[in-house]
């Protein structure tokens, strides 16, 4: 490659024949683009309409043709789904599991990153082996959860009698209402703190020193300056996590699959209903199980339109904050 | 909290730190590779090391369950989705960067709005296609409704922006053709990114269990991680078997991680601190 120049001559060059150069690089542009574009179409805008559609149909259960006897019900199945006891308790549950990994993820991210950040040798291998269960499957790390989890003989279970607690022996961590969502998503903050660790660590080392050594001379003591100059200045860092935590529990469904298939059930006014019942493992188990394509379409809906609403809230709160 | 003067005493309690981190957040994949090595039922024996480790639950689990045929076609899906993804990503992150088009910007913006769509939305609605495609057990339903990653496009795009036009140009003077500006300017000066973008999406196909799950219903499709779910609501017992195709299923992806971390960590975070 030639260098020829600093670009004017291009720039008028294309403005003698910019018609002709203007319809060919919109024709180039669209080729290059035509792969990926066809692909989003079909696969990824097309499924957001086509599943308005089934949402507004039912499936005969009985039908050998999966959607050529779909029978139109209009808004039948969100109507359903309003006095749906299973799906408000699935929302409630997606809630609950926010309320409990949002806070855990940041504070276990948030002290692996202070760990790191100290000039230490081995530091570069620690940070590799927090990061390492981030790009791991989720199934894989439920399945082995289970097997820690197990009641009676698993590990967890023996190490707990071992200092004397011995409540989760008989039906293990999974198995009572009251652990199982703690113990699904503290195997999900383990698995995932490596990713917040990294955001925390680059926001924490663009915070100037002098910062910190100025309160040193004022007195400050190191816990002071944890809160009064670390947490303020990584802020937008925790906003970010509350989100991405937010959009996490209303997709959660690996996890569920892979420790609890949604239960243990807990007696709610004579109904049993799931302690890890989240929305994502309703809208599989609606589909693959039950085979009610309508109605988990309809849910997804409903789990689109929250997670929207998580969308605007933050764009209004972070427009509030940095503007 | 830069460290001006370290006193060995909070060396040595940093050092204790950081590592009873790493014990708890290492301990399943520890848990899991012990007990792939010990003998068939025993998986709940609470020896740390097994005292006969065996093999034995490796060779079953890729004889006589078939794991060694799952893991083929992860291979396969998950590399054939990667490289096309990548080069689709790579094609279009390329003329977000460099060209002027048709609503080029409005267009790039309804892509990155698709970001914000929850993951479980998809998943009727694209079993609806794929079952009118006919295209229900077969290699392409597994690969082709996920190559068209709008993430992968943002990390071009915002890569490819940082390469200097004057080459594009010089290039073209010279007579190249746009192909030729693609594979000869642009992807040479891209290969970081294209590497990071490879990584990633193979990593996510070797993970995507769901769609997998859902897409194929015949054993000899199957993807590890579909024939590991299989495995486990068959045999809930043989937790040394369950353990052994977890560490087949895991052991790709943590070579390459050991091989390529600094690519997954920026990769993975880019999108973030951009934010």
């Amino acid at each position: 490659m030639t260098n020829h120049g600093t670009g004017g001559d291009g720039a008028r060059a294309g403005r003698t024949w910019s018609l002709t150069k203007h319809a060919r690089d919109n024709l180039t542009a669209y080729t290059f683009l035509a792969p990926f574009l066809i692909i989003f179409l079909v696969f990824l805008v097309y499924p957001v309409v086509y599943s308005l559609y089934l949402a507004m149909h039912q499936v005969p259960a009985d039908s050998f043709d999966v959607f050529g006897g779909l029978r139109f019900v209009g808004f039948a199945n969100f109507m359903k789904l309003f006095t749906d006891v299973k799906f408000w308790w699935s929302v409630a549950m997606t809630l609950y599991y926010a309320a409990l990994i949002i806070p855990a993820g940041i504070a276990a991210s948030l002290i692996l990153a202070l760990l790191l950040n100290n000039r230490l040798k081995a530091v570069a291998i620690y940070r590799s082996a927090f990061f390492l269960p981030y790009v791991l499957d989720m199934l894989v790390v439920g399945i082995v959860w289970t097997l820690i989890y197990s009641p009676h003989v698993g590990i967890l279970v023996r190490i707990f009698e071992s200092v004397g607690i011995s409540a989760f022996t008989e039906k293990g961590f999974l198995g009572m209402p009251g652990s199982a969502m703690p113990s699904v998503v503290f195997a999900n903050v383990l698995k995932g703190a490596g990713f917040g660790m990294i955001l925390y660590l680059s926001a924490i080392q663009n915070i100037s020193p002098s910062l910190y050594e100025a309160a040193a001379i004022d007195g400050a003591t190191s816990w002071q300056r944890f809160t009064r100059i670390t947490l303020p200045l990584v802020k937008p860092i925790t906003f970010f996590m509350v989100i991405i935590g937010t959009i996490a529990a209303l997709n959660a469904f690996v996890e569920v699959y892979a420790m609890t298939s949604g239960g243990p059930n807990v007696d709610v006014g004579g109904r049993a209903l799931g302690a890890t019942w989240v929305t994502g493992y309703y809208v599989f188990d609606a589909f693959y199980n039950q085979w009610r394509l309508g109605y988990a379409s309809a849910m997804s809906y409903i789990l689109l339109a929250l997670t929207v609403i998580v969308s605007l809230v933050n764009r209004k709160f972070l427009g509030a904050d940095n503007t | 909290m830069a460290v001006e003067k370290t006193s060995t005493w909070r060396t040595i309690a940093l050092y204790v730190g950081l590592t009873l981190a790493a014990v708890v957040v290492l301990f399943p994949f520890f848990w899991m590779v012990v007990t792939a090595f010990k003998q068939p039922g025993t998986a709940f024996s609470p020896e740390i090391f097994p005292s006969a480790p065996t093999l034995d639950n490796f060779k079953r689990v890729l004889g006589d369950f078939g794991f060694g045929r799952y893991f083929v076609n992860s291979v396969i899906v998950a590399t054939t989705a990667a490289a096309f993804a990548t080069l689709f990503a790579s094609l279009a992150g390329y003329v977000f960067a460099k060209k002027q088009f048709f609503m080029r910007d409005r267009l790039f913006g309804f892509l990155l709005l698709s970001l914000m769509i929850p993951g479980m939305m998809y998943v009727v609605p694209q079993f609806a296609i794929i079952t009118k495609l006919g295209w229900m057990n077969t290699y392409k339903a597994m690969i082709i409704p996920h190559l068209a990653n709008v993430f992968g496009l943002f990390l071009m795009r915002q890569y490819m922006m940082t390469i200097p036009s004057e080459l594009i140009e010089a290039a073209e003077i010279d007579g190249a053709s746009e192909r030729q500006v693609f594979t000869t300017v642009m992807v040479p000066l891209s290969i970081p990114i294209i590497a990071t973008l490879f990584l990633l999406t193979f990593q996510f196909h070797w993970n995507n269990f769901l769609w997998q799950l859902i897409v194929t219903n015949v054993e000899r499709l199957y993807t590890v991680p579909v024939g590991l779910a299989m495995f486990k609501s068959a045999h809930e017992e043989l937790y040394t078997l369950k353990m052994a195709g977890s560490c087949i299923s895991i052991l790709p992806i943590a070579v390459l991680f050991f091989f390529a971390q600094r690519y997954f960590i920026e990769g993975m975070t880019m999108g973030a601190v951009k934010e």
